[in-house]
């Protein structure tokens, strides 16, 4: 990896003890670790970037953030997607300010250098101000990332000319994400518009809540829970039959009861068209998933992605130094759903989990001062507890994983600060252990879409 | 949906009386006090049955653009509500456990920019205002939410109630944790 960061080069293991479970808060608030991190996992992972139903055409186009690296996600001619350094070459200026659009050209407001959507340099305001020899156009294009690759429609890039396959970063994962990916005939897309909102809190509370965290649900959320649902309490959870599962750092936590998530939805029609399609769910992805899916459930892709299968909520937690992260929330639904379905899933997400939902007013305050409390010196050197269900390791001959009994667990944050420490730790991710060793042979298709520039 | 009033001029609106203007700007303000002291019951009490509360999420775009972003009810939206979609979420407040409200948000709602217009239906008008909705909790948890509205207001009786509001917070990026107030 080329970009490193000269400085101190500190033990990251003496911050963590996940066989005892424990974590020392200064991973959720140390700007240096923080630097670190931007180093190490994001400008090394396989990142989210856009769903491919964002940029349907040619000429189609988003922003985004890849750790604090402005991109730019353009739908090819041919119809591939390239993902680009939001900067141009010459003083920096970024070169696009919209969300998303169409455009033929990306053509910065400082001196007019024009871009195509592949970020090759056409050409600039005056040009005849350079002499032979004092530009090579071809060297001056936005710089691509090293690869783009998608799964399903999610669109993931990477900075890192040596990250492994995207299908080998996802894993047996994939097992997991194709109940919301590809429960349905027709596959997934994301309805128009995306909200954003900002946090104080560090971004990993996020991802670790998604990624494991059902225990918070029943107390934090029991209004939300209450108020979707004419009064009743969250559902009882079955410690027999829910669990944990991790891959690489990636996890879904889950019940196997097949409707919990879909009642907090709190959308009965909603309900009916998943119990409808169920027996076809079945027949596509096996008896196991289909009762997995719609249950109480949640699940992050590492580093920074989480969503509610269910629930229908995708969302990304874009770091913004130790203490702050952007959430940008977006509603993913089957394509081939009903349209009235379609707006009875939307409407149930932003009264869920848009920053006004029953849900989601719960949930950042409690992040923002898990975070906030740790500028004392004193209360930054305590240690926090990851120990729950640490004995319920279990094999389990469907699922594939690291899999714990029990959805109330810290198993899949425990896997998912282990995987923080692997990246933290090694230089060569090809050397970073398998967690766990794939179990699963190559069970779906990805797309590799060209890179420009390996770095 | 219904017949009611369009959000959108159908031709160029005609401003109300003197009186008229006075009674829904009046109605504005106790709307604005009822939420600032919480009380949403008398606050809904001045909904409308059939009412359509909508408040866009605006993304940052060219001019060229022509993306329908404030009428496309079927984009992301903060709020696309209809009353018992917003007595909904308002019941999570007399749960007990809404951890997030106690100890209670203080909040200013401040109207200004005050228009009043006659529509086609004698009975429904046309109300432009600016909101500054400014919220202050715990010890230094802060923000303002600044933008504009466009209600349709019904005469019952000598009281008025809201048909339809169109509040556009002038946000991209909501500067942020939640969004628990309603402007």
């Amino acid at each position: 990896m080329r970009f490193e960061r000269i400085g101190r080069e500190p033990d990251y293991s003496r911050y963590m003890d996940l066989k005892e479970g424990w974590l020392d808060r200064r991973i959720f608030s140390d700007a240096d670790i923080y630097e670190e991190e931007l180093y190490r996992i994001f400008a090394r992972s396989w990142l989210f970037v856009a769903h491919e139903s964002q940029i349907p055409s040619s000429g189609d186009f988003l922003t985004t953030h890849m750790g604090e690296d402005a991109v730019i996600v353009a739908r090819q001619p041919d119809g591939s997607i390239r993902v680009m350094l939001n900067s141009c070459p010459h003083r920096g200026n970024k070169v696009c300010f919209a969300d998303a659009g169409n455009t033929r050209r990306f053509v910065c407001n400082y001196h007019g250098w024009a871009f195509d959507t592949a970020g090759d340099l056409k050409g600039m305001h005056e040009e005849y101000c350079y002499d032979n020899g004092d530009i090579d156009f071809k060297n001056h294009g936005l710089k691509n990332v090293a690869k783009v690759s998608s799964y399903k429609g999610l669109v993931f890039a990477t900075f890192n000319g040596d990250a492994p396959s995207l299908e080998a970063w996802l894993g047996d994962f994939r097992w997991y994400l194709d109940m919301i990916l590809d429960n349905e005939e027709g596959g997934t897309e994301f309805i128009g518009g995306c909200i954003k909102s900002v946090m104080s809190a560090n971004w990993k509370f996020g991802v670790e809540n998604f990624i494991g965290d059902a225990y918070h649900a029943g107390w934090t959320h029991d209004s939300g829970c209450r108020s979707m649902n004419d009064g009743m309490p969250f559902p009882p959870i079955d410690m027999e039959n829910s669990y944990h599962a991790s891959v690489n750092g990636h996890g879904w936590e889950f019940g196997t009861e097949g409707v919990g998530d879909l009642v907090l939805l709190g959308r009965p029609k909603v309900m009916d068209y998943y119990n409808k399609i169920r027996p076809k769910m079945a027949e596509r992805l096996g008896e196991m998933r289909s009762k997995i899916f719609g249950s109480v459930a949640s699940a992050s892709i590492f580093p920074n992605v989480s969503f509610l299968p269910g629930i229908s909520t995708f969302r990304q937690w874009q770091p913004k130094g130790p203490m702050q992260f952007e959430l940008k929330t977006w509603v993913i639904v089957n394509k081939n759903m009903p349209d009235d379905i379609k707006e009875e899933v939307t409407k149930g997400v932003m009264q869920t989990f848009g920053p006004g939902g029953t849900f989601e007013m719960d949930d950042g305050e409690n992040w923002e001062n898990c975070t906030t409390v740790n500028r004392g010196v004193v209360t930054r050197h305590e240690r926090l507890h990851y120990r729950c269900g640490i004995g319920r390791q279990i094999e389990h001959d469907t699922l594939p994983g690291i899999v714990y009994r029990g959805q109330y667990n810290d198993a899949n944050q425990r896997g998912f600060y282990q995987r923080w420490l692997d990246m933290m730790t090694h230089d060569e991710l090809g050397k970073m252990p398998a967690r766990p060793e794939p179990q699963l042979g190559n069970v779906a298709e990805t797309r590799d879409l060209p890179g420009l520039f390996a770095l | 949906m219904t017949d009611t009033a369009t959000l959108e001029r159908t031709r160029e609106g005609t401003t109300a009386s003197l009186e008229l203007t006075h009674a829904l700007t009046q109605t504005l303000y106790r709307e604005a006090r009822l939420l600032d002291d919480e009380h949403y019951k008398a606050w809904t009490s001045m909904l409308a049955e059939d009412l359509h509360y909508h408040m866009p999420g605006i993304e940052t775009r060219y001019r060229r653009d022509k993306t329908e972003q404030v009428t496309d009810l079927t984009r992301m939206a903060y709020y696309n509500d209809s009353k018992p979609e917003i007595l909904k979420r308002l019941s999570r407040l007399e749960t007990g456990t809404a951890w997030s409200e106690d100890p209670a948000t203080r909040y200013t709602h401040i109207i200004t920019n005050v228009e009043v217009e006659l529509t086609e239906k004698a009975d429904e008008f046309r109300v432009y205002s600016n909101f500054y909705a400014y919220r202050n909790r715990n010890e230094r948890d802060e923000d303002s939410l600044i933008g504009n509205r466009i209600d349709i207001w019904r005469q019952v009786g000598n009281d008025f109630q809201l048909v339809k509001r169109r509040a556009i917070l002038k946000h991209n990026v909501m500067l942020s944790k939640n969004l628990n107030i309603y402007v």
